[in-house]
């Protein structure tokens, strides 16, 4: 263990303050699955406890959605420590089955999805007309290409018309690498040599694992937006109408709360409905549930953390919106009592 | 018994998901928030009273430990098994079993979250009155065994103050009602009184009837700025002599105004030597008058007085001031809070003094002390940060603590006001009870002849 990840682990001083905001201890409610708990195991892994299926439920549970960090009054970076951890035991090949498949999925066709289909399929007929060079460049992601081609479409089709391209030979950015524990440099070494090629400064995405990693992960700067950052700056320049509408708005937590994007899609939501908050919102968001490869290797605990962040939703409104098909996808997977859209579902509403 | 024996027994209990043996939970169940540690066997989470007798039993019959422990967030080690044994983590037992509106009162379970039931009287105009720094994940039932109190103590007293009637598990798994729905009874020993605060060594609360107020109209927070803690300490004495009895009367030392600050710079304390915050709560013209009167009391000795402006500002302050204990951990990358010798009660006469000697202590032992605390009703809470990886800085944390402790038994006052005894406390009963501690053992042994509830805690 790194010496700042020891005196990470050494701030928490276990006040259990995190008890009361931890979305999976809120579900588990045994101690190891709380981020206090996961500090100690933590600990004990550098202190020689064994590792077994236990230590790895308590240390893959994680979400990594942060909001432990955010309320901890003593300073410790719970999250950090994780997904450090995580590395670490990956290094030893300790690891569950739903981290070596992403990984080897991840590595070997590009997409954590196992998908082996044309990935950029989802441009249609638009693949024939790119720009070879742009300063903008938009990253769609595994998630939005695969399982969501049409909104994936829309939203390119908007950000087309500013003079942005995509990548020839997008592959995953490295998130899901990343928060479980693998290694995700060759992913991004691929990504960033197309993003130099088309000389772009800029790198566009829809989604909030994708940003976060382009933003702080990669080995190089980047500048980089969310799609809904772009397009408030834009706004007058979309056209919208107003809709007779009442919708609330889920922050994916690692837009949000890791990267501080609160405004821009409530500025854009606003600008074309009534925006009513979900009972916890901005740093302090509940969780999607979906985060840190929690959804693919813990389903059913994925689902009931979804079914809690839904109970925030408040009466009488029309839509649940968000701004990540990872937490769109998981929010769906709960069976919410209202549709679940992307910020641009709404706008192509409001442009029609 | 073997180990796998037991494990099948409690696993009948309780059902399989109920009671876990894996390395990961063990070690999460060794510790509290203090330095004690000890690991467990099992750990078991309980839905009744029904099933706990059943442990209890259990383990009384195979001598084993039994350790009962709700958020964990304790600082004596009070819920740490420090003689291995079970552990029963109360928290799923957190139903609110009866509202009674027309008495101010309720029945809970003991696992059930301070702010959580608070939130649930709310709608009906009440609350439970005892606020400690940790209301937001601390149970009733843990509040209950140490009789934990908070910010708000000086005006409306202890845990102890609102239990009615406790349902209780004895060591041999009898289950037994103690107290009384009435408002005042005095059939027989006050057995509610016993348990209250016996940190689960006599036996394991199950149940409770607790007494409700109905919540204030008003609330207004002061400010006062002076130049060092000794000066406030007066000015405690004098606020509280002049008959008024603020809702809270905090004391902050100048490290633990930047603790705050810097946990959120939106609170903005004044810098100064200490800072007194003041809380007054009752209707709008007992707020105003009380208000008026501190003002008055602190005027000579204070550098500047001033109220929230706002509600938000008020829910700023204590929210920052409720996670302090933790956030001086902040003011140094590499040091970190250790909760020893941090609880001390003296006489609200001893305060100046004792200040003055918590400033001697730290300069004699070089360690920065801070000062903080519900110093309303004479309890200080001492915080000293360390290089957790230095040996040399935890000897003198523990050479510092000892002396704040013998200090604070010296002047007539208590090791600790309200974070309990534990183990961590438990080598100063001796000195600061005398014989009365020969009482307490006599009591533990006639209820727990065999010694499995709790054991190695509060001296007994």
């Amino acid at each position: 263990m790194n010496d700042e990840d020891m005196r990470s682990i050494l701030k928490c001083v276990r006040c259990g303050t995190c008890r009361a905001v931890c979305p999976v201890f809120d579900v588990n409610g045994w101690e190891s699955s709380g981020s206090r708990g996961r500090m100690l195991v933590a600990h004990g892994i550098s202190q020689g406890l064994e590792v077994d299926q236990g230590v790895l439920d308590s240390i893959n549970t994680c979400t990594t959605c942060g909001l432990c960090e955010e309320i901890c009054p003593s300073g410790a970076s719970p999250v950090k420590v994780i997904e450090n951890i995580r590395h670490q035991l990956v290094l030893q090949g300790k690891m569950t089955d739903a981290q070596k498949l992403i990984r080897a999925d991840a590595l070997e066709k590009g997409n954590p999805l196992g998908e082996s289909q044309d990935r950029m399929a989802w441009l249609g007929d638009s693949r024939n007309d790119l720009p070879e060079k742009s300063d903008y460049v938009f990253f769609a992601g595994c998630l939005a290409s695969y399982r969501y081609p049409e909104i994936t479409k829309k939203t390119f089709d908007i950000l087309r018309k500013f003079g942005v391209t995509v990548l020839e030979e997008e592959v995953c950015c490295g998130s899901p690498l990343l928060r479980t524990g693998s290694d995700p440099s060759e992913l991004m070494s691929k990504n960033l040599e197309q993003i130099k090629k088309i000389g772009a400064h800029t790198v566009i995405t829809g989604c909030a694992g994708c940003y976060t990693t382009l933003k702080n992960d990669f080995p190089e700067e980047l500048n980089v937006l969310h799609v809904t950052e772009f397009l408030a700056d834009r706004l007058a320049e979309l056209d919208l109408k107003k809709l007779d509408l009442k919708v609330t708005y889920h922050d994916p937590c690692h837009l949000g709360r890791c990267n501080g994007v609160f405004d821009a899609p409530r500025q854009l939501i606003k600008a074309v409905c009534y925006l009513e908050e979900m009972k916890s919102n901005r740093e302090k968001s509940k969780c999607c549930g979906a985060g840190g490869g929690v959804l693919k290797g813990y389903p059913e605990l994925s689902l009931e953390l979804s079914k809690n962040r839904l109970e925030e939703i408040p009466k009488d409104v029309d839509y649940l919106v968000t701004a990540c098909p990872l937490c769109r996808t998981n929010l769906k997977r709960g069976n919410p009592k209202v549709d679940v859209l992307d910020v641009i579902d709404l706008l192509e509403m409001a442009m029609e | 018994m073997q180990k796998s024996d037991l494990l099948k027994k409690l696993q009948e209990i309780v059902g399989d998901e109920h009671v876990s043996a894996s390395a990961a939970e063990l070690y999460c169940y060794s510790c509290d928030a203090s330095q004690i540690r000890g690991m467990p066997d099992f750990v078991i989470r309980p839905a009744s009273t029904e099933q706990i007798s059943k442990i209890v039993r259990l383990a009384n019959e195979n001598e084993i430990p039994v350790t009962a422990r709700g958020a964990g967030t304790g600082l004596a080690g009070g819920a740490v098994p420090v003689e291995g044994g079970i552990v029963l983590d109360m928290s799923s037992m957190n139903r609110i079993l009866e509202t009674d509106l027309d008495n101010l009162q309720v029945t809970i379970e003991p696992g059930i979250v301070q702010e959580k039931m608070n939130e649930a009287l709310e709608p009906y105009g009440l609350f439970f009155p005892p606020d400690p720094g940790s209301s937001a994940m601390c149970t009733l039932g843990g509040l209950i065994a140490n009789n934990g109190s908070g910010m708000r103590s000086v005006k409306y007293g202890t845990t102890r103050n609102y239990v009615l009637g406790l349902e209780v598990v004895l060591a041999d798994g009898t289950v037994i009602n103690t107290g009384s729905k009435a408002s005042k009874s005095v059939a027989g020993y006050s057995l509610t009184d016993l348990f209250v605060g016996s940190e689960g060594t006599l036996g394991i609360i199950t149940k409770a009837t607790l007494r409700l107020r109905a919540l204030p109209k008003e609330r207004s927070v002061l400010l006062a700025s002076f130049e060092d803690p000794e000066l406030a300490g007066q000015a405690v004495v004098k606020v509280l002599s002049s008959g008024i009895v603020p809702s809270a009367c905090e004391i902050l030392d100048r490290n633990i105004i930047d603790a705050i600050n810097t946990y959120d710079p939106h609170v903005g304390l004044p810098q100064a030597g200490a800072i007194l915050m003041f809380e007054v709560d009752g209707t709008e013209n007992t707020v105003r008058e009380g208000i008026e009167m501190i003002k008055d009391a602190c005027s000579t000795l204070a550098t500047s007085i001033r109220a929230a402006s706002d509600k938000k500002e008020r829910d700023e302050i204590w929210a920052a001031r409720r996670l302090v204990g933790a956030a001086v951990s902040r003011l140094d990358p590499l040091r970190t809070r250790v909760y020893v010798g941090e609880d001390i009660g003296v006489p609200i006469k001893e305060l100046p003094g004792m200040l003055h000697k918590v400033r001697e202590i730290s300069e004699e032992f070089k360690i920065p002390i801070m000062t903080y605390g519900h110093i309303g009703d004479g309890n200080l809470h001492t915080g000293m940060c360390i290089d957790m990886l230095s040996d040399a800085e935890w000897e003198k944390l523990n050479m510092a603590a000892d002396k704040i402790h013998r200090t604070a038994i010296g002047i007539g006052g208590t090791v600790t006001a309200e974070h309990g005894v534990g183990s961590a406390r438990a080598p100063y009963l001796g000195l600061e009870l005398g014989k009365a501690l020969d009482v307490m053992i006599l009591i533990k042994n006639a209820l727990d002849p065999k010694g499995i509830l709790n054991p190695g805690k509060m001296g007994v």
